[in-house]
């Protein structure tokens, strides 16, 4: 037992290292670019670096983006460690924000009821909406990557539509809807910053799904498939509603996101294009994390502190906040990949290639 | 709907077609060869996406061909990095390719403001050229052949990838390398066949033909860069592969069947005042699906008919 505590803690040791050492050069790089782009680098980077912390105000949004991120992140996690590139959080998020809202905006808002109606709503819908495209893959072998892309291309425009057209005030013109009653919205934890209920809902989200996938026989099958579904089919699972259950839970989460999003003290209302792209973003926590449910948070902490910088650079110096993208990739590509492999194999090649290339020649 | 019918059986319906399948068409092939090599290419959108900027900004500075080029050679040269992380650096295929996409999301924006200082949206203050259209003056007046006329050159140049595609695939020998080191690694590797080369240049050929699609994009569809232009063709592209059962010319009637769909999403909004943007341009994506699906059906069922599945 004391083994294999030990070998987790060595292998959460080299993993994080891992991350960390690629965070280190995705930073430098940022670095290099702002060196080269910005009139004021130092202030830019600066800016980047430590404005999250500034004041209670960046402190909450910082706080919002983790919790916003690890919801993501955990969504994400799901499906992968089931090795389903299903890319259908996005979609989730905005079909669960709307149903959200739809119960915010009607009488049940006024009362009590609305933020757990409002999520409940919103899981359901995100519920269904991650189990279409499984069922697709599952019914008829539709490939879950270009489907679940199109889905979330469907529900952003339906979404963007049902807003401008429908919730928002007649013959304003607005692209949002009118503000929720504040019983829709959910209290401040700290008052007067976006400091609320979302982060709590965010770390028993990440409790529950690691409960799920590490204490449950739904949880063992999952995995069992995602490392080798044939060899799961021959044990006596049935891969395919496996796979299908994942897409449908993970939907889930990406509808509470939908919640947590309008019903947020951010918003407190649903506006056109409200994720800013951040659903999407979850994709580079789960690949950090490595898929593990307790790693999404921290991962969601230095991302989501990295973000935020990169915001208040854009708003703040002369650099653009999309300067970000080039450090997000840079981090995808490292930690996908076994980077620190090829400098031990480039030593061990330096030290053993002599007799190899006297073989070569010798046989020229 | 009378309106609808006589909007679709004209020439004009025609050209917006073909103008909306060519970058397809070309991501779509890209797709097809990396898909054949044994890796799923999803970043056929980024790459589509960071070669239409490219394009746009050198063509500001030089001639329209130099910025078809330079789109081309990015679109390569992500490919190229696409391999290294893949083939050298052991990483997931699929993930390498969103992390090619999620640069190229924010990256062109980053790129774009930078080249027109301090704009994010668009290209509109630079001078970008357009790729010439071939005019046929002499067939305009006759009739069926008329629809020769007024095409991207690019559009053109699209039919003659497909064929050479085609004729690369099942009449050379690398086409049988390509292939087989697709279909069964071990073999082509048993035969002498450096099967990480072979992946590496379908990579890099499927970034070369995104580039083309991208330069379409930017240089004749629109005359510019607007941010996330590409507006989820790559993955559209990457739905063709599949609809056209991985065969070129299947490949090439699936990207023209979305381009079709694409094409009425054009002029339906000036038919149907009424019906809502966002819904009409929704059409695409749910064809896309709808046809995933009955494509898998039909394959299920062959399958089943052949006996193999049980």
């Amino acid at each position: 037992m004391n083994d294999k505590t030990a070998l987790r803690l060595s292998t959460a040791l080299r993993e994080g290292s891992r991350a960390l050492l690629a965070l280190v050069i995705a930073l430098l790089v940022a670095f290099l670019l702002v060196l080269l782009t910005s009139d004021e680098p130092m202030r830019a980077f600066q800016t980047f670096l430590t404005a999250p912390l500034g004041s209670a105000r960046t402190r909450g949004l910082w706080i919002d983006d983790v919790a916003k991120l690890t919801l993501t992140g955990l969504a994400f996690s799901l499906v992968f460690q089931a090795r389903q590139f299903s890319l259908g959080v996005q979609g989730q998020v905005y079909v669960g924000g709307l149903f959200a809202a739809l119960v915010a905006l009607s009488p049940i808002g006024q009362t009590w009821l609305a933020i757990p109606l409002g999520m409940l709503a919103a899981m359901l819908t995100g519920a269904a909406y991650g189990f279409l495209p499984g069922y697709a893959k599952a019914r008829f072998g539709a490939s879950e990557i270009v489907s679940s892309l199109m889905f979330n291309y469907i529900a952003i425009r339906v979404v963007n539509w049902v807003t401008r057209a429908h919730l928002a005030p007649e013959g304003s013109g607005q692209l949002s809807s009118p503000d929720f009653p504040d019983t829709a919205v959910f209290p401040a934890l700290i008052p007067g910053t976006r400091f609320d209920l979302g982060i709590l809902f965010a770390l028993i989200a990440t409790g529950v799904v690691w409960f799920l996938l590490y204490r449950t026989v739904w949880g063992l099958k999952l995995r069992l498939v995602g490392d080798n579904a044939r060899f799961a089919e021959y044990a006596g699972i049935k891969s395919k509603a496996v796979m299908v259950s994942a897409m449908t839970v993970s939907g889930a989460i990406g509808g509470l996101l939908g919640a947590v999003y309008v019903q947020g003290r951010a918003f407190g209302r649903i506006d056109i294009d409200f994720d800013a792209n951040l659903a999407f973003e979850g994709i580079l926590v789960a690949i950090v994390a490595k898929n593990r449910p307790l790693a999404v948070p921290f991962v969601a902490i230095a991302y989501g502190y990295m973000r935020q910088g990169a915001q208040f650079m854009g708003l703040r110096t002369d650099v653009p906040t999309e300067m970000l993208a080039v450090a997000q990739a840079l981090i995808i590509l490292l930690v996908a990949s076994q980077f620190n492999v090829p400098f031990a194999k480039t030593i061990a090649r330096l030290r053993g290639r002599r007799p190899g290339g006297k073989s070569r020649e010798a046989r020229t | 709907m009378i309106e609808l019918l006589t909007a679709v059986f004209s020439v004009t319906f025609f050209v917006t077609v073909i103008r909306a399948s060519t970058p397809l068409v070309f991501a779509t092939m890209g797709g097809l060869i990396s898909d054949l090599s044994g890796a799923l290419n999803v970043a056929l959108e980024g790459m589509m996406l960071i070669a239409a900027l490219t394009s746009v900004i050198v063509s500001a500075y030089a001639p329209w061909w130099v910025g078809v080029l330079a789109g081309v050679s990015a679109g390569a040269m992500l490919g190229a990095v696409m391999a290294l992380f893949h083939l050298r650096l052991k990483a997931d295929i699929i993930l390498v390719g969103f992390g090619v996409n999620i640069l190229a999301t924010g990256g062109t924006v980053f790129a774009l403001s930078l080249a027109t200082g301090g704009d994010k949206g668009t290209s509109i203050n630079l001078p970008s050229k357009a790729i010439p259209r071939v005019n046929l003056p002499f067939l305009e007046d006759v009739p069926v052949l008329n629809l020769l006329h007024g095409h991207s050159l690019l559009s053109w140049f699209a039919v003659l990838t497909v064929v050479a595609i085609w004729y690369f695939l099942y009449r050379t020998p690398w086409g049988l390398w390509l292939r087989g080191v697709g279909e069964y690694p071990a073999a082509p590797e048993a035969a002498g066949v450096n099967v990480r080369q072979v992946r590496t240049w379908a990579l890099v050929a499927s970034g070369a033909l995104s580039g083309l699609g991208g330069a379409q994009l930017a240089m004749f569809n629109y005359v510019g860069f607007t941010r996330d232009m590409t507006a989820g063709r790559g993955f559209i592209a990457l739905g063709a592969v599949l609809l056209g059962a991985r065969h070129p010319i299947g490949a090439l009637f699936a990207a023209l069947l979305f381009g079709v769909f694409e094409a009425l999403s054009i002029v339906m909004p000036n038919l149907f005042s009424w019906i809502p943007g966002e819904l009409i341009q929704t059409i695409p994506f749910v064809v896309t699906v709808l046809a995933l699906i009955l494509l898998s059906i039909r394959a299920q069922r062959a399958l089943k008919a052949r006996g193999v599945a049980n």
